[in-house]
């Protein structure tokens, strides 16, 4: 059987020139000008979109997958992680919380302890854990009791000043009234003029002290302090300010407004004053406290 | 076991009271938790466990305040008792006799503490201690109560078909 013959008969030559004609198609598409490259690139920048469109289509494809991967997939634990830290910081912020009141409170300790230790009286710290159980009195109830040496009619303090008078015990207890009470009575006296007087709260919540002299030159801003006349307080705790001074025409003393020292709505910690040496103040010679009867 | 469960109540009430009183507090005026309690008992079982119950919570409360023990214990259990016979007076004890016998029970009691805790008693601080402190605490005492009056019958609506002549509940 002879060899089948092509469709379309081209003939040897004409094949030569063809293969030359395409090598110097390639020659000149190496060696053309700038000018025909772009016009060459003109040309196939149709086909060149045609072929972006799966490109692109691919590529999204792909990072949509990656980003599938890496936002829930992977992400996964990242999520919980993410609750427990939330969780953790909740926590730490509690905990943060706990220890600023704890430095709150270790700071007052800190300044009743400082106190305690500078001042010549005997005193045992207490902390407050409870107010007011009546609207009839002002008075706040002490961690400290009778188990722990404390006694009726023992002076109560701050760093500040006074603070009032335990007026009940119990063993592991004790009660304070303010010295905001009309119940509390404590003698002070005015720090500039030396005048004497009786400190007294009133029904209304604020403090008086009570037959000042008519003469006595109190002028408001005067600092009160305690006279040291009564056994509950030693001389010269501060008591508050003189606020302002009255004297009806009727009334033979004047009586002074005091603004407390402390702020009574605030004390979380106070110490009590369990024993002091009542002497006339230090700095007088001791000849001359001798001369006392 | 009732009875120590009334114990329990009153013991708890008042340390509420001793806690929480400045959280409670309005315009530095405290609703007397003790009082409550005795009256919203009386309201709710009558004067016999409305007196008992008075006497309890007024006693912790004596234990806890400056003043003499006892003076609370009548006064609360004597609120107690008398809101206890509110429901035999009235035949259904409504929220208008709630709050009108609470608030005269509280100012009835206020007046007894004041005269007792002050060492003086005139005219410009009785009108002070009733314009900020005996007025101001009645009606919130007699809200709150109206308040608890309120949430129990909502639970137990028979509350308020105390019917005369049955005697306590």
């Amino acid at each position: 059987m002879s060899r089948s013959e092509p469709n379309f008969p081209i003939s040897t030559s004409i094949r030569r020139v063809l293969g030359v004609i395409f090598i110097l198609f390639l020659a000149l598409l190496l060696f053309l000008p700038r000018q025909s490259q772009e016009w060459l690139g003109h040309v196939g920048g149709p086909f060149a979109r045609i072929l972006e469109v799966p490109l692109h289509a691919v590529a999204s494809t792909q990072d949509s997958i990656r980003h599938a991967w890496n936002h829930y997939i992977a992400l996964q634990n990242v999520w919980e992680e993410n609750q427990q830290l939330n969780q953790e910081v909740q926590r730490l912020q509690g905990e943060q919380n706990l220890l600023r009141e704890q430095t709150i409170i270790a700071t007052q300790f800190q300044q009743l302890l400082t106190y305690q230790e500078t001042t010549p009286m005997t005193t045992l710290p207490a902390r407050i854990i409870g107010r007011n159980v009546s609207n009839w009195y002002r008075a706040m109830i002490i961690n400290k009791g009778n188990q722990d040496g404390i006694h009726p009619e023992m002076g109560v303090i701050t760093d500040a000043g006074v603070v009032g008078r335990v007026v009940r015990v119990n063993p592991t207890t004790a009660i304070v009234l303010l010295l905001s009470d009309p119940n509390v009575a404590i003698t002070g006296m005015v720090q500039n003029s030396r005048d004497e007087g009786l400190v007294q709260g009133t029904p209304q919540g604020t403090i008086h002290m009570k037959y000042l002299p008519p003469l006595s030159p109190v002028q408001p801003g005067d600092p009160v302090v305690t006279s040291g006349l009564t056994d509950d307080f030693p001389r010269g705790l501060q008591i508050g300010r003189i606020h302002q001074v009255t004297k009806a025409d009727t009334d033979l003393f004047q009586l002074g407004e005091i603004d407390p020292i402390v702020d009574f709505a605030k004390l979380e910690a106070v110490l009590v004053i369990t024993s002091f040496q009542p002497s006339l103040p230090s700095s007088l010679p001791k000849s001359t406290a001798s001369l006392s009867p | 076991m009732t009875i120590f469960l009334d114990i329990l109540l009153c013991f708890g009430v008042v340390l509420i009271q001793a806690t929480f009183s400045t959280v409670l507090s309005a315009k530095g005026i405290y609703p007397d938790l003790c009082f409550i309690l005795a009256c919203v008992i009386g309201f709710r079982s009558g004067e016999y466990k409305g007196l008992m119950i008075g006497l309890t919570v007024g006693l912790f409360q004596d234990l806890l305040t400056p003043g003499g023990i006892g003076l609370n214990m009548i006064l609360k259990g004597l609120a107690g008792g008398l809101a206890g016979v509110t429901t035999h007076t009235f035949s259904t004890v409504t929220s208008p006799a709630v709050l009108l016998v609470t608030f005269a029970l509280s100012l009835g009691c206020g007046l007894a503490s004041l005269v007792v805790a002050y060492p003086v008693v005139d005219a410009p601080i009785l009108f002070h201690a009733l314009s900020s402190g005996l007025l101001p605490q009645g009606l919130y005492n007699s809200l709150l109560t109206l308040g608890i009056f309120w949430l129990i019958k909502f639970i137990d609506p028979s509350l308020s078909m105390v019917h005369l002549g049955r005697g306590p509940r």
